[in-house]
């Protein structure tokens, strides 16, 4: 993928959080969030719709089209990848997302690609200090350290006590790669494989 | 005559807060449906001191966010309709979770009461609970029961009405300073609106980036400011907003709890975790289900089929009875033909089924083993675009799809409930393995019939991986609570068993009656003739059959085994090899185990979906039935038959 500038990736981005999040994408939204002017905004707007990111109309607001879409949400999920890979690192809760912010934009897709399958293969010694919750055997416990799964999922894994800095016991797996059984709070949740492989965990 | 009062029960799912409403309101329980909604309500009266109380069971939910219809129900149910108190059934053994949403219901400014069920099992496991001590932190009255039992059920009623008399205000739960300081601006913003909720837990919802509220404040300049407070949280815990409230909810929920009990016994392995050893063991847990589904199978429909044939033997004995009074003209035809044939057969089909079949339900709702047949099948479940628990169901299809539709209920998605329904009215029932069996097993060998099965089997394969595409449910995977076994009330499940019995009567009865009536009306009146020509274009040209199908078809709606009883008096005989290729019959056999469910199962589907869907499903099977149908009839000549 030809690697845009960085700020048309910026405004990619933060288009797509604010799809993500259902808010409207207005020239003053943008603005406030970027920290720039709104003519500049309403510039670049003019410039999206051009290279076909972007429909926008004077005063009717911008809406990301599919392409605009699908490269804001490449742009996001690189953010959060590198902000968990942060994390990995040892880089405390509150500086991730700017130190991420700034990376974000340096990180060529090989990397984020090699980076991606450190992060989740389980092998790398990278890896070795945390690991998904699946692989964790029967009877050992472990302390969330995230959830790499949707806004839904997370929530209602949330809802349900399995919270970052959780102590999460895997209690037993099922066959046929069925779900696993969970045990936090004094509860007993079963949890469906694909989503248990998105919590991760540190020894405990 | 004091005032009435209205009291509403929520909690989790899995603390006996059922249990504790059926020992307020006993038989004057109604259940119907959130208006709306497929959720089930149930209601009842409590009579109390010369007053009369009006008590609703809201759904189990775990929170109070807008992510699902039972959080939703719940949330505008007390809010908005203001009941006098709320009692938070609360789980004893569980207690940190369970103050999760007990803290969002004082949040929401609800009146509210707590109840701290199955202390009985807290006490076996060594947890002793400090009541007064949580009383005193979280600002309303705690009350200790054993809904089971009965015991402390007279106390809370006394506190629930005074609590609605009182009107005592809760304390205020503080989250960490971060997080409070964009609570208060939110409110500041939040000041000029008219909301149900009350600005604190508006506001607190939206940090949560609640859609719901957000739809109701519907002004861009707040939601911007609660967006922008969002993120400032984010970047400050390196979490989403939610999850930096979810957390903090916990962190205050648990310091509650640990200081509000303490464990005496030292942790022993529970009876429950010693079944679950076994029950839900990767060995052992597999033969111990197929062990349990086919005793559950063997008492549904042996059972049922010894009460089944008992009753139509009744029946028979008062046809001289009836054909003596009412002669044997075509009122007699109508009449019993129609109407008492038709309700026999609503008697031995349906019922004789159902009855064993919601009893054992009910106990494998309440003792907790249906979760663990939805964990050791969820997986193979899952490739079929399935929930685990739609195993049973799908199961019990091969019976017959009467319990099966009905018990799509244990899913909780509409969604789910649908696709699993329509899957099982597709498994060839009883009847129609008669069908199987007697035609093409019995003509053609063995290895047909059991071909015919495979093939239905990949057929709701396929169609439940389509279903997955075409109706995209929850796409999250598998969540659910595990709850701990539990000895389940009889008394409990007999009245949901008959309640649900009659649901099902005033819907089906006049169903399954008056389609009998119109079916024989049409051999009464001599329609069959007419319409088997009617349909000869579909039968002879699409399908290859002989004309005479066209009315086996229509009366196989009736009942699956007639068609067959009926092909063999419209052809003349009973040696089907000699009337029909085996191409025939391997034809009206695929058409008999897909198209249309009986009437039964029609009026089962009307109750549980309604008349469109069930219109729908009926048409969408009668069109693939004979899509089939016509395909094999062309295909199969090419692999030689």
């Amino acid at each position: 993928m030809k690697k845009e500038s960085p700020s048309v990736e910026e405004y990619l981005e933060a288009l797509y959080r604010k799809k993500e999040g259902g808010e409207k994408a207005t020239t003053k939204e943008i603005a406030r969030e970027l920290n720039i002017s709104q003519p500049s905004v309403t510039q670049m707007f003019k410039k999206l719709a051009r290279a076909g990111f972007l429909d926008y109309e004077s005063y009717r607001g911008a809406s990301l089209t599919k392409k605009g879409e699908q490269r804001g949400k490449s742009v996001l999920k690189k953010h959060r990848l590198i902000e968990k890979f942060l994390l990995l690192l040892g880089v405390s809760k509150n500086h991730v997302h700017e130190e991420a912010c700034r990376l974000e934009h340096a990180v060529s897709d090989e990397v984020e690609k090699r980076m991606r399958r450190a992060l989740f293969s389980g092998k790398a010694a990278l890896a070795g200090k945390i690991k998904k919750i699946t692989d964790l055997k029967a009877g050992a416990k472990g302390k969330i350290v995230f959830i790499d799964g949707g806004k839904n999922a997370s929530q209602r894994l949330a809802d349900l006590g399995m919270t970052p800095g959780t102590i999460v016991k895997m209690e037993s797996k099922s066959s046929f790669g069925g779900p696993v059984r969970l045990c936090v709070r004094s509860c007993c949740i079963a949890v469906g494989r694909g989503l248990a492989e998105k919590i991760f965990v540190e020894a405990a | 005559m004091k005032k009435s009062l209205r009291l509403a029960l929520a909690g989790n799912a899995n603390v006996g807060k059922s249990v504790l409403f059926n020992s307020l309101t006993g038989g004057s329980q109604t259940i119907g449906n959130w208006p709306g909604k497929t959720v089930e309500k149930a209601e009842g009266v409590l009579k109390f001191r010369g007053r009369k109380i009006d008590v609703i069971d809201l759904p189990g939910i775990y929170s109070l966010s807008a992510y699902s219809v039972e959080e939703s129900i719940t949330r505008d149910y007390i809010a908005k309709e203001k009941p006098d108190a709320v009692v938070n059934v609360v789980d004893a053994c569980a207690l940190e979770r369970n103050l999760f949403l007990t803290l969002q219901l004082i949040e929401l400014g609800a009146p509210i009461i707590i109840a701290v069920n199955q202390a009985d099992l807290a006490e076996r496991k060594g947890l002793e609970l400090d009541l007064k001590k949580l009383s005193k932190k979280l600002g309303v009255p705690v009350v200790r029961t054993i809904a089971t039992n009965g015991t402390g059920v007279k106390e809370l009623v006394e506190r629930a009405v005074e609590t609605a008399e009182r009107k005592r205000a809760a304390k205020k739960i503080m989250y960490g300073k971060e997080v409070e300081k964009r609570i208060s601006e939110l409110e500041k913003a939040l000041a000029g609106f008219k909301l149900p909720y009350g600005t604190r837990f508006s506001a607190i919802k939206l940090l949560e980036g609640d859609e719901g509220i957000a739809r109701l404040v519907n002004n861009e300049k707040v939601l911007a400011r609660a967006a922008k407070l969002s993120r400032e949280i984010e970047k400050l815990h390196g979490e989403p907003a939610p999850i930096v409230v979810s957390s903090e909810r916990y962190a205050v929920a648990s310091r509650i709890a640990s200081e509000c009990q303490t464990t005496t016994k030292p942790k022993k392995t529970s009876v429950g975790e010693a079944i679950d050893s076994i029950a839900l063991n990767k060995y052992f847990g597999y033969p111990l289900l197929a062990l349990v589904m086919l005793a559950i199978f063997f008492t549904i429909f042996a059972l049922g089929g010894q009460v089944s044939a008992y009753l139509a033997w009744l029946v028979g004995l008062a046809k001289p009875i009836f054909a003596s009074c009412f002669g044997e003209g075509i009122l007699f035809q109508l009449i019993w033909g129609g109407a008492i044939e038709g309700f026999t057969a609503g008697l031995t089909v349906a019922l004789p089924y159902l009855l064993p079949f919601f009893v054992i339900l009910g106990l494998l709702e309440d003792t907790g083993y249906l979760a663990r047949i939805a964990f050791l099948m969820d997986g193979v479940m899952h490739r079929m675009g399935l929930h685990g628990k739609a195993f049973i169901p799908l199961i019990l299809g091969y019976g017959c799809a009467v319990p099966a539709c009905i018990g799509c209920r244990v899913l909780e998605k509409f969604r789910d409930r649908f696709v699993t329904a329509v899957l099982s009215t597709l498994v060839p029932c009883a009847a129609r393995t008669v069908i199987i069996l007697g035609l093409v097993g019995a003509y053609l060998g063995v290895e047909w019939a059991l071909a015919l099965y495979a093939f239905n089997l990949l057929v709701i394969f396929v169609l439940g991986r389509l279903a997955r595409v075409v109706l995209p449910g929850e796409t999250t995977g598998l969540i659910m609570e595990m709850p701990s076994y539990k000895v389940p009330s009889l008394a409990a499940i007999f009245r949901k068993t008959w309640l649900r019995l009659k649901e099902f009567v005033y819907v089906a009865f006049p169903l399954i009656i008056t389609g009998s009536i119109v079916i024989k009306a049409f051999e009464v009146l001599g329609f069959l003739a007419p319409i088997s020509s009617l349909l000869s274009p579909i039968t002879v040209g699409w399908l290859g059959l002989p004309a005479v199908v066209g009315i086996t078809l229509v009366l196989g709606v009736l009942r699956k085994e007639l068609a067959l009883l009926m092909l063999a008096v419209l052809l003349g005989t009973q040696n089907f090899g000699s009337v029909l290729t085996p191409i025939q019959m391997i034809v009206f056999t695929l058409v008999t185990m897909f198209y249309i469910p009986c009437i039964a199962t029609i009026s089962a589907l009307v109750k549980e979906f309604g008349w469109k869907k069930a219109a729908c499903v009926t048409l969408f099977e009668v069109v693939f039935a004979l899509l089939l149908g016509g395909l094999a009839y062309r295909l199969l000549p090419l692999f030689g038959v």
